[in-house]
């Protein structure tokens, strides 16, 4: 007779360790800062670290098993997962001039404390890959904590600011259809229009 | 629109997504009580359904101590016995409780407690604030053990327990989980709590209220002390026994026995549905002698 005695949540670690590689580029100035700066060789320990973050905080699991299950050796989960991430933030912002953490590690536990602590977007497997991230992302960062349906004169509070291949945002939400019911739609309506 | 977006159907097309309609047991003589109603050369036929109608919601309720985990233990071991998985949520007894009474009953009736509790699942809620006090925790965890164990059954003894002290809360939080496992597709059993105070042996009298309305049928226990000469004379039990009874209170899905019988609690503190209530003051005695 098996017994559960405490609560499993039913999480989609995948989607969860997504939103935390996005925030973690976020928190890094955004993928054009990583670019300019050739900075994306940290692209795969930003992944990696983003999976170790999210698989200890959701699932409860150890350095090992984390290790295994990534295929990473035990030490770096290790690293990863014992960065101390005001450190690692403060080097960021150029505060201090080096720091022995790991940082990607570092960076990852931040943005995973964002995405806690803010209302998670989640999209649905494959929506984002048709998109081209870049622009998509600066939208989704910013339509974080946003009730849906919403209008879409409300968008433009958030996001009025911004230029899509060239064009403002003010004259794109012009042709979009005037309820938009999730994240995911103002993006797909955002890529038709601009195509 | 799409297909699974319609809010109506042709009554032909329900024809196939209707659940068929069949008896999952229990075990005891509930599963007489319930029937359907068959054609046979033309004429209309009342079989036994042979237990609690497939993919249907039953409350179970009635006072403390009636019987209510006793029945609900017993379907799990019945169920489990015949290799179906039963999922288990207890909110009340904490789960070492539980295995020793499933464990006594199994031994009693002469089954493999082995096979048994490999086909059992249980969720303890009772130790744990979480579980108990989070419809949504629960639920997850709830399907996180209905996809691992690919469970049949459902059992949530008692649902009461889950809104203990948020009573307006009631019928919101009953109606989700009623929801919950229509979606998972699993037979259950609500338990819920009558208090003794709620008098008339109606589901509705119950805890109650919120459970009857939106479950598919409710099974009513109920225990009775013998007190007088005259309740001596009627029930033909001596002063100071207890005579216990069980009733269905109403089905939407099939027709049912709507008679309260008697019930025994053996030894091994499993159910015996005895004889109809009626039998028993009408059997012998002329009830006068006051
Ligand atoms: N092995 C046994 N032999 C005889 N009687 C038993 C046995 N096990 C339990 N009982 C009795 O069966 C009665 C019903 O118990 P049960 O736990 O099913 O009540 P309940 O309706 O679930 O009550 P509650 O609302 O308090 O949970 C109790 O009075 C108990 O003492
Ligand atoms: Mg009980």
């Amino acid at each position: 007779m098996e017994v559960i005695d405490k609560a499993v949540r039913d999480i989609d670690i995948d989607a969860m360790a997504e939103q935390v590689f996005q925030e973690s580029i976020n928190i890094l100035g955004g993928l054009r800062k990583l670019i300019e700066y050739r900075n994306l060789t940290w692209l795969p320990s930003l992944a990696e670290a983003a999976y170790a973050v999210v698989m200890k905080e959701e699932l409860m699991k150890t350095h090992k098993e984390i290790a295994f299950d990534l295929g990473l050796a035990p030490q770096t989960v290790q690293n990863i997962l014992r960065a101390d991430a005001k450190e690692v933030e403060r080097f960021i912002k150029g505060e201090i001039e080096k720091v022995d953490e790991h940082k990607a590690g570092g960076i990852a536990k931040l943005a995973y404390e964002r995405v806690k602590r803010e209302k998670r977007i989640t999209l649905k497997e494959g929506e984002l890959e048709v998109l081209g991230v870049d622009w998509a992302i600066r939208v989704l960062m910013r339509l974080r904590g946003m009730d849906f349906p919403i209008k879409k004169e409300q968008l433009c509070d958030r996001i009025g600011g911004i230029v899509i291949k060239g064009k403002p945002f003010k004259t794109i939400v012009d042709e979009m259809k005037p309820l938009l019911g999730s994240p995911a739609e103002v993006l797909k309506e955002i890529k038709r229009i601009v195509g | 629109m799409k297909r699974e977006d319609r809010k109506y159907y042709e009554l032909d097309e329900l024809k196939e997504k209707a659940p068929k309609l069949f008896g999952v047991p229990t075990g005891t003589k509930l599963d007489e009580m319930f029937w359907k109603v068959d054609f046979e050369g033309g004429r209309p036929v009342k079989k036994p359904l042979g237990g609690i109608p497939y993919l249907s919601i039953i409350n179970l309720t009635g006072i403390p101590d009636s019987g209510k985990s006793l029945l609900a233990e017993q379907f799990a071991l019945h169920q489990a016995n015949q290799g179906y998985k039963v999922l288990f949520v207890t909110v009340e007894s904490p789960a070492n409780f539980l295995y020793t009474s499933l464990k006594t009953k199994s031994l009693y009736l002469g089954l493999d407690f082995e096979r048994i509790s490999s086909n059992i699942i249980v969720v303890d809620a009772s130790e744990n604030a979480e579980l108990r006090e989070d419809p949504r925790a629960l639920m997850d965890t709830m399907a996180y053990a209905i996809k691992e164990k690919q469970t049949n059954n459902v059992i949530i003894d008692s649902i009461t327990g889950l809104y203990e002290h948020k009573e307006m809360m009631a019928r919101q939080i009953v109606r989700q989980f009623f929801n919950f496992l229509k979606k998972w597709r699993q037979t259950s059993i609500f338990v819920s709590q009558k208090r003794s105070a709620q008098g008339a042996e109606t589901a509705e009298a119950a805890g109650g209220l919120a459970v009857a309305h939106i479950v598919d049928g409710s099974i009513v226990l109920d225990k009775k002390l013998i007190e007088s000469r005259w309740e001596m004379s009627t029930y033909k039990l001596p002063i100071g026994s207890v005579i216990r009874t069980i009733r269905i209170d109403g089905c939407r899905l099939t027709g049912h026995d709507t008679r309260t019988w008697v019930f025994n609690i053996s030894e091994g503190g499993t159910i015996e549905i005895v004889s109809p209530l009626e039998d028993l003051v009408r059997g012998g005695g002329d009830g006068g002698n006051r």
